[in-house]
């Protein structure tokens, strides 16, 4: 390398340096006018006024238990000389706990309430989609205690009560970052707009200072250098105020995906729940659809082929007593009619191999490999295959696994225009890993109905997961991935 | 018997073919075969057959489609015979298919077609406004019939003929069935309308009817 160049070099670095500099410079001014930190910013002042609103709860709380301990103080006193207030206060004491009981009952429903008003701003503005908790269990229409029972018992619901209790100091922090960060840095940037037109006073008056507002105090302006000086505090301000912000909406998101969402055991049970209905439908179509194929197949096969012997033999035993034409007439339509029959007949047994094929692969018998191997085998387009698993998954984990590769190989073959197959599976830890990619043209897109839709559904029943990369052009890769032990 | 004009409904063509040349080869004419209930009562419109051979199940729905365009049949067209085949049996077709009246009626499993003569013989007896039930149904309602009591007192014999009374069969179908003449025919009916206690009638298919009645069909 020359010295030359080599002296080049660090100036060449310098302007490098010099426009990272200026990019970084611009991408931290551009943060305060970015869509994000306006949309926080409105979080910010959203959510103030409904914490705000929250605080009304335990005010009015306290507000009728001291109603009804000043009221029964007084009922006491009035007792002591008998007059009509007794009797009027007495009640009146009775409604302000009722009103104050009622209140609790309706604590995890309004919560519930409000987290939804929460979890839809976090959605709108933050982009922070929480999934709603479960709704609370109910027996249909039920007595109004059960009703009662099953609110106070509702978890969700008392959640989301203690959410809105710990936002009350986030809201604070909230309106801090809204109101001085952004509010008044946003006020201090006016201040040498203005600060001329107030101040063209003779040199002998003296005004009081103006004061500006800035998060570390406040500051007394009252010459126009001073103004300036507010200006740029005001810009620091700005610049800062996303970041500000920011932290306190990640905290407050935080909050809100720990304590409104479904919670950790109450979201594995809805998983459960919905995997367990698939694992019933699909179960449920897959018997409707063997009793299809039989009535609509095997079966109608086999009934005419018991119908053209009918014929045929009809044929063979009016033969007695003719004419031998007619006899030979009704030999030669017996034998079309009984020719009919053996080649149906034959139709019924490949299509009863198809369809026991269908429900139970025998290959599968012998192990996924094995099965897979004879799948690769049968397939159109050459399947690179490798199977690497340690022991034996369980069969309903083999069979799922099976009919993933037989539908992706079936897929690639009829859309992709693939040369090659590769088919790979592996066990891993205790998940079986199966790629099946191939060098076609892609754009496969899971669509409702579709094979691969119903491919990730059976999947789901076992808590497993199937994923598709299938960019147009192609390659396409599907990565099912199931436990080992179902 | 011959000459009847046949229409049939069927959506499995091998089927459909099979069943329209087996008809033909007992000397009756096939006027249509069509692959679906809608077809099916345009065919009987067009026609005039003497008696329809229907799949309850056909396309759209593979539901039922064949046993309610034979229940319209039986309001639009009440001459013509409607036998409806069926791969399976439900006492609960029979009975919609029987409501009100066992005039020219048919329910019978696909498998029967294997005998030709005797589904040569039910086509042609519901085409005349007989009834022909499948052995299968009329075993299904004896078995679920709260009138074990009442059949009980039957002999075996007389329960054979009931059964086949249930069916449709003419008192010669069931003597030759059961390889008797028909006079012990009518002697077994008489003692099993005594027993159970039925109105006495001539007419086969109000006979099958009083039976079923009793069955509790």
């Amino acid at each position: 390398m020359s010295l030359g160049l080599a002296a080049q070099q660090p100036g060449r670095d310098d302007r490098g340096g010099q426009a990272r500099l200026a990019s970084a410079l611009a991408a931290v001014a551009r943060v305060p006018v970015s869509g994000r930190a306006w949309r926080e910013l409105l979080f910010c002042l959203a959510t103030v006024p409904l914490g705000l609103a929250v605080l009304a709860f335990p005010a009015a709380l306290t507000g009728l238990l001291v109603l009804a301990a000043g009221l029964s103080a007084g009922s006491r006193q009035y007792r002591a000389r008998p007059s009509d207030a007794a009797g009027f206060l007495g009640p009146v004491v009775i409604v302000v706990l009722v009103a104050f009981v009622v209140l609790i009952v309706l604590a995890p429903p309004i919560g519930r309430g409000l987290g939804a008003v929460h979890r839809r701003a976090a959605a709108r503005l933050l982009g922070e989609h929480i999934p709603a908790p479960p709704a609370v269990r109910r027996r249909g229409r039920e007595a109004p205690m059960a009703w009662v029972a099953a609110t106070l018992r509702d978890g969700p619901g008392w959640r989301a009560v203690g959410y809105l209790a710990v936002k009350l100091p986030l809201v604070l922090l909230e309106a801090y970052a809204a109101i001085v960060w952004w509010g008044a840095g946003l006020a201090n940037l006016t201040y040498p707009l203005w600060f001329p037109w107030f101040r063209n006073h003779p040199p002998a008056v003296r005004l009081s200072p103006v004061a500006a507002l800035t998060p570390f105090g406040v500051l007394h302006i009252d010459t126009l250098p001073g103004a300036v000086v507010a200006f740029a505090v005001g810009a620091a301000m700005v610049l800062a105020a996303p970041w500000v912000t920011r932290g306190v909406v990640l905290v407050d998101g935080w909050l809100m995906r720990a304590s409104l969402g479904p919670g950790r055991l109450a979201q594995r049970v809805a998983d459960l729940e919905q995997a367990r209905a698939l694992a019933v439908d699909d179960s449920a179509a897959l018997l409707r659809r063997v009793e299809r194929d039989l009535h609509d197949g095997a079966q109608i096969r086999l009934a005419t082929v018991a119908m053209n012997l009918g014929m045929a033999l009809d044929k063979l035993d009016t033969g007695s007593g003719q004419s031998d034409v007619a006899v030979a007439r009704d030999l030669a339509v017996a034998r079309d009619l009984v020719s009919n029959a053996h080649q149906g007949a034959k139709d019924a047994m490949a299509e009863l191999r198809g369809l026991a094929r269908g429900i139970h692969p025998p290959a599968l018998d012998n192990g996924l490999a094995d099965a897979l191997a004879t799948l690769a085998a049968s397939c159109p387009v050459p399947v690179d295959l490798t199977v690497d698993i340690p022991g034996r998954p369980t069969p309903a984990i083999e069979t799922i696994a099976y009919f993933c590769a037989a539908e992706l190989l079936a897929n690639a073959v009829k859309h992709s225009g693939a040369r090659e197959i590769a088919v790979d599976v592996a066990g891993q830890g205790e998940r079986l890993v199966m790629r099946v990619g191939d060098d076609g043209r892609g754009g496969a897109v899971p669509s409702d109905g579709g094979g691969l839709t119903g491919l990730a559904q059976r999947v789901r029943t076992v808590d497993g997961r199937l994923e598709v990369a299938s960019p147009p052009g192609g390659p396409t890769r599907v990565t099912v991935s199931l436990p080992l032990h179902a | 018997m011959a000459g009847l004009t046949v229409v049939i409904a069927e959506d499995a063509a091998l089927f459909r073919e099979g069943l329209a040349r087996l008809i033909e080869s007992r000397g009756h004419r096939v006027a249509a075969a069509v692959p679906d209930g809608d077809s099916l009562l345009d065919a009987v419109d067009e026609h005039h057959p003497d008696v329809v051979v229907a799949d309850i199940r056909m396309p759209p729905t593979h539901t039922d489609e064949g046993l309610r365009a034979a229940i319209d049949l039986r309001a639009r067209h009440p001459g013509t015979g409607v036998l409806v085949l069926s791969q399976y049996v439900e006492t609960r077709y029979a009975a919609r298919l029987l409501e009100g009246s066992a005039i020219g009626i048919g329910y019978l499993l696909k498998d029967r077609v294997a005998d030709v003569a005797d589904f040569a013989d039910a086509l042609e007896r519901v085409a005349v406004g007989g009834t022909a039930l499948d052995p299968e149904v009329v075993s299904q309602l004896v078995r679920a019939s709260g009138r074990a009591d009442g059949l009980a007192t039957l002999t075996p014999r007389e329960r054979e003929v009931l059964a086949l009374m249930a069916e449709g069969k003419s008192n010669a179908g069931i003597g030759a069935a059961l390889v008797i003449t028909e006079s012990v025919v009518e002697k077994h009916v008489a003692s099993i309308f005594g027993k159970l206690r039925l109105p006495p009638s001539e007419a086969d298919n109000r006979r099958v009817l009083a039976v079923l009645r009793y069955l509790g069909a």
